[in-house]
């Protein structure tokens, strides 16, 4: 099963799958016991009712009846102890691959996940993780059951007769390869045909679902339709010419296994005159039906090998998304501490001031920068408003100011360079509020304490209060009120509430609000950028809003616009008589 | 759970053909078992009594005719499965679109589009494995099972009657054991649900969680979590796992008692080699099939629970049922019964064409209601000609209901009238341009997006008078949108423009509309809720000379800029009763 195209990064995240010997081995040895009792079954069978119609005394047959029967009954109870036993196995396995791929995406999240920003992204990566546990319980354990259970029939019989032995061993090879190789050319087929068609019949139907209301508007929803039937009658030829290679793998094993059985059949006869298999110098019949009957149950336990075979695909595709999804090692653009012993940041609130001077930041993988030319200074009771367009680098701007990306030209921080703190101590200084808040599948309460887990119920009550969700909380039924997977129970505009408020229990003396009216319906978004800023800016504390829309005078104190695709450097402007001092560039 | 739902054979003329063709090789097949079988005793009893190898020659070459024949059938029986499933999904899929587009966007705004087209897509996949693997079995248990019963028993009495015996008992089992695991399950299931959810949420969350220097607890968090879930899983498979063990004890099980029944019997010579060898090779044959139904439940279960999904679209069954209920509920009702003929007698409706209405929108006692609730309660409004009228109203109020009813995506009461003129229920009208709340583009250039539809309009009207790039510059320009280039090449749902661009691209898209079919009336959604000052000035003044030429301009909006350049403004109040 080993493939030379695997990489070592892939070949890392398939071990971590793999459980320890100690887990694996029960649930291993219990599957070839079933399935050598299966062929067991039919051969002490066979040797039963051959011999009885040389009506010997019933005396001789007593061992047979007792293993006939033991057989029939052990075969299941090993396999319902397989089955449990490589379960358990493989779920011991997930805790440990889980921490695992965690303990990679610990120091690179959130920036340096490959392109995080669509969430069914991470959706996958754990999904992928998770369908990670297939390795054990589809592609090794059945490969080894089936490869050990086919390797003692074959030295089984070629005990009896050794040509037989030998066809047996023939077809077993023959099957296995020309069965994994006609499925595995056949899938990579599939891959190349029909998966750019499938995506080409799915990004349509979602266009034609999503923009339904468009297409009615402008009169183009019939030709559109027409598009879409001729699209999918494409990617139906192509299936049809495709479906006459699809049968051709369990064709061949099925071929297998009957050729197997006329071979043990055409060198067992004359060897049943001849006599003299290595067992015994004479052949008797009865153990001649064994060797030509066992090949057909040897084949039943081997039609899993070929199923084994397409599980490993998958496992490999999951295997390799997870290895580039999660990097081994931190890309350049994430920043790694590097610590200066001489650089103590001073918790003095009141002196703490952010400085930027022509900070840019980088993407990993991207060759333009995010961001670049920033020049801001931050002052206790400052609230800046970034403006600039979509895609002028507001948000990779807040993500430098976090550490989460690494940047160019300089960040201070009370007078100390960032890149020589540690990025926990950047974080205890420079909060952010991000533009969608991750709300923890728990109470209101668990998701406020994380940010200072001593706080009492009254203070999160307060601090609530403090947001405007005193009412809202209280209508939910308290701080034990669930906000649902994901935060599905919560609107976007509360969430954005909540993840002040944890921000405000955590007091970061500088506070990042990245776009909180991005997932807020137009007419709520003045409200709670106005709510925002006041409950915010009540500590002295630092706030540096970012929002593409206007933000009215009286709650900022100075204004800085990114120009688009971030030229040159940027334009800060005063705001108003506020402050006139609060940014200069 | 029913085996096989008859809807998916009334929909799909498909799944009936392969049906047939199925139950044919399924027949085919079961000959080929017992021939096998047959010529497998005779080589056998034939080789026993001492035959010589070249006298036994003719049984192994017609055995060899057999496998080959077997594995011919084998492979046929997939071919005509993975046929079957890729022609019904097409055909479940033409009418699923039909369906959806005959439904109309309200009724697609009301469901996730994302779940919807899933359904439609991938979703219907699940279809693949019911066909190659669900289906073919069941055939076979309906066809081959009985005639390999009817095999045995002629053969041997006494082998038959074990297999008629213990055959029942596997789905009798199978239920039992299926009410337990579902019973275990359910007392699992919100632990397990949250559990199975629960390493996603840290992952996602761990951005979060560095904000405020917690990644590092969250080690243990996924060690209990995973741990639990092991735990509570482990229960529940203790007990799924025993239908595998009945399954394959009853059939081993029943194999030895019929080779020992044989072997005592073959002793007293009461029973002959061959027969006893032949039954003795059926008797796991007549079990496989449903063996093989049973391990392949849960493919007909995804099988079937995709079709179901996809009957949900299909059937009207479910929605009808709603509307009866709600009727009763609805007193408004009466009032309404009479408002629309009474509005439809005002003129033919017909005359109503693009570029012939020139007096003013208005809107009398109009009213709609969403299932129960009255969202729009007597609407009394005029949009004259030549003036830009906002609409605002704290959200909720039912803005884009309002927009929904102007466009004929949902049926309203009362009178809407355009220059005096019935305005006709239903979409399709021609003499309205309009830009929603989300910009819904589609994969192409620029012009092409913002020239949507007009091949299938008027083309007399449209591409004839003004060229049409010479159009599509002009509705950017007017849309503040001169900085796009047409050329710009977008990708699906017209991924590659920022969220302002597209915003006004889409709002180009109207004015293109509004200019190059000469609509009378355009209507915008929060055309700027995306833009900057800027962009929104260039906006309004676009729209500012659409009304200069006659035309009648309504945009929903909250912003300042826009309602400042009003000269008309709706305030749509929330409804006091229910």
């Amino acid at each position: 099963m080993s493939d030379p195209t695997l990489d070592a990064a892939t070949r890392d995240v398939l071990r971590l799958a793999q459980p320890r010997p100690r887990w694996f081995a029960p649930g291993l040895l219990a599957g070839i016991a079933s399935a050598v009792m299966a062929v067991a079954l039919l051969a002490c069978s066979a040797w039963l009712i051959t011999r009885a119609a040389e009506m010997p005394s019933l005396a001789f047959l007593g061992m047979a009846v007792v293993g006939v029967r033991a057989f029939a009954i052990f075969r299941s109870v090993f396999r319902y102890l397989e089955r449990l036993s490589s379960h358990d196995a493989a779920f011991r396995q997930l805790a440990e691959l889980r921490l695992g791929i965690f303990r990679r995406i610990v120091p690179v999240a959130p920036a340096g996940l490959a392109s995080t920003g669509r969430g069914d992204l991470l959706t996958r990566l754990v999904r992928d993780v998770d369908d990670l546990q297939d390795l054990p319980l589809r592609v090794v354990q059945p490969l080894l059951v089936g490869s050990a259970t086919a390797l003692l029939s074959v030295v089984g019989i070629w005990l009896i007769v050794p040509a037989a032995g030998f066809t047996l061993l023939v077809c077993l090879l023959l099957a296995a390869v020309l069965g994994t190789v006609l499925s595995a050319r056949l899938a990579a087929r599939a891959d190349r045909e029909l998966a750019p068609l499938r995506g080409a019949l799915a990004d349509e139907v979602l266009e034609v679902i999503e923009n339904l209301d468009v297409l009615t508007a402008f009169d183009a929803l019939n030709p559109r339709l027409a598009q879409l039937a001729r699209t999918d009658a494409r990617l139906r030829r192509a299936t049809l010419r495709r479906s006459v290679g699809v049968g051709v793998q369990s064709a061949v094993v099925s071929l297998f296994a009957g050729t197997a059985t006329l071979g043990a059949l055409y060198f067992g006869i004359p060897a049943l005159d001849a006599g003299g298999g290595l067992l015994s110098p004479e052949l008797l019949a009865p153990t001649l039906v064994v060797a030509v009957l066992v090949p057909m149950a040897v084949f039943e336990v081997f039609g899993m090998i070929p199923l084994a075979a397409s599980a490993w695909r998958q496992v490999r595709v999951s295997a390799r998304r997870v290895a580039d999804v999660v990097p081994a090692s931190p890309p350049a653009e994430i920043p790694v501490d590097v610590l200066d012993p001489r650089a103590l940041l001073r918790h003095d609130r009141d002196a703490f001031v952010l400085e930027l001077t022509d900070l840019g930041a980088h993407w990993p993988g991207q060759e333009k920068p995010g961001v670049a030319g920033v020049s801001l200074r931050l002052a206790p009771g400052d609230r800046v408003h970034l403006a600039g367009p979509s895609g002028a680098g507001k948000t990779t701007l807040a993500q430098a100011l976090v550490r989460f990306l690494d940047y160019t030209g300089s960040y201070r921080l009370g007078g100390v360079e960032a890149r020589l703190l540690a990025q926990t101590e950047v974080r205890r200084m420079v909060g952010l509020c991000e533009q969608r808040p991750w709300l923890f599948d728990d109470s209101i309460r668990q998701n406020l304490l994380f940010a200072r887990d001593t706080a009492t119920d009254a203070e999160l009550l307060a601090v609530l209060a403090r947001v405007g969700l005193a009412d809202w909380a209280a209508r939910r039924g308290g701080l034990d009120a669930r906000v649902g997977e994901r935060g599905a129970l919560v609107s976007g505009g509360q969430a954005q509430r909540i993840a002040l408020a944890r921000a405000l229990l955590a007091d970061f003396p500088v506070l990042i609000v990245d776009e909180p009216t991005a997932n807020v319906d137009s007419a709520g978004a003045d409200a709670l950028v106005r709510d925002m800023l006041t409950a915010a800016a009540d500590d002295h504390r630092a706030v540096l809003l970012i929002s593409h829309t206007p933000v009215p005078d009286d709650l900022v104190t100075a204004r800085v616009t990114l120009p688009a695709r971030s030229a040159a450097a940027t334009a800060v402007s005063p705001c108003g008589a506020v402050r006139g001092d609060a940014a200069t560039s | 759970m029913r085996p096989l739902d008859p809807r998916l054979l009334r929909y799909a003329r498909a799944a009936r053909r392969f049906l047939l063709i199925g139950a044919l090789l399924g027949l085919a097949q079961t000959l080929v078992v017992i021939a096998f079988a047959w010529l497998l005793t005779r080589a056998i009893t034939l080789m026993v009594a001492g035959q010589l190898l070249t006298e036994i020659m003719p049984t192994l070459a017609a055995l060899a005719g057999v496998v080959v024949l077997r594995s011919v059938l084998i492979w046929l029986l997939e071919v005509s499965a993975n046929r079957g499933a890729a022609q019904v999904k097409s055909q479940l899929r033409a009418l699923a679109m039909a369906k959806i587009a005959e439904r109309g966007p309200d009724w697609v705004a009301s469901r996730q589009s994302a779940r919807l087209s899933t359904v439609v897509t991938t979703g219907l996949d699940a279809l693949d494995n019911y066909f190659a693997r669900y289906l073919p079995q069941l055939l076979l248990t309906a066809i081959a099972t009985p005639i390999l019963i009817g095999v045995i028993l002629w053969q041997d009495l006494a082998s038959g009657l074990t297999v008629i015996v213990v055959l029942p008992l596997i789905p009798v089992f199978m239920i039992l054991i299926g009410r337990v695991t579902q019973a275990v399950q359910q007392e699992q299931w919100q632990a397990l649900q949250r559990l199975s959810t629960g390493f996603l949420d840290v992952v996602g969350g761990l951005g979060t969680l560095k904000i405020y220097g917690r990644e590092r607890r969250q080690f243990d968090r996924i060690r209990s979590i995973t741990e639990e879930y092991r735990t509570r899983t482990m229960k529940v498979l203790r007990v799924s796992f025993l239908s595998g063990f009945v399954l394959e004890l009853a059939a081993s099980l029943s194999v030895a008692l019929i080779a020992v029944s044989i072997g005592l019997r073959l002793i007293d010579g009461a029973l002959v080699l061959s027969v006893g060898l032949f039954v003795l090779l059926l008797a796991p044959e007549a079990f496989l099939p449903l063996r093989q139904v049973g391990a392949q439940f849960h493919a007909a279960a995804d099988g079937l629970a995709a079709a179901e999904e996809l009957f949900s679209i299909l059937d009207d069954e479910a929605e009808s049922a709603a509307s009866r209920v709600s009727r009763p509920a609805a007193p408004a009702a009466s009032t309404a019964d009479v408002a629309v003929p009474a509005a439809r007698t005002a003129r033919p409706a017909d005359e109503l064409g693009s570029g012939s209405g020139s007096g003013a929108l208005r809107l009398v006692g109009v009213s709609v209601r969403r299932g129960d609730t009255v969202v729009i309660d007597q609407l009394h409004a005029q949009f004259a000609p030549g003036e830009l009228s906002v609409v605002r109203g704290v959200s909720g109020v039912g803005k884009s209901t309002l927009v929904a009813a102007l466009l004929g995506f949902v049926p309203v009461t009362g009178a809407l009238t355009l220059g005096g003129v019935a305005v006709p229920a239903g979409p399709g009208r021609s003499w309205l341009a309009w830009a929603g709340q989300k910009p819904g583009l589609f994969r192409g250039t620029v012009a092409e997006n913002v020239a949507l539809g007009a091949a299938s309009a008027d083309p007399t009207v449209s591409a004839q008078t003004v060229p049409a790039p010479v159009l599509v510059a002009k509705a950017l320009h007017w849309a503040g949108a001169a900085d796009v280039s047409p050329a710009t090449v977008l990708g699906i749902n017209g991924d590659g423009l920022s969220g302002g661009q597209a915003q006004r691209v889409a709002a180009a898209r109207a004015i293109y509309r509004a200019l190059a079919n000469d609509c009378h009336v355009l209507i915008l959604d929060e055309p700027s809720s995306a833009l900057d000052a800027d962009a929104e000035a260039g906006l309004i003044a676009g729209l500012r000379r659409l009304a200069d030429q006659g035309r009648v301009v309504i945009v929903v909006s909250h912003r300042a800029a826009v309602v400042a350049a009003a000269d008309h403004v709706i305030e749509l109040q929330e409804l006091t009763h229910v």
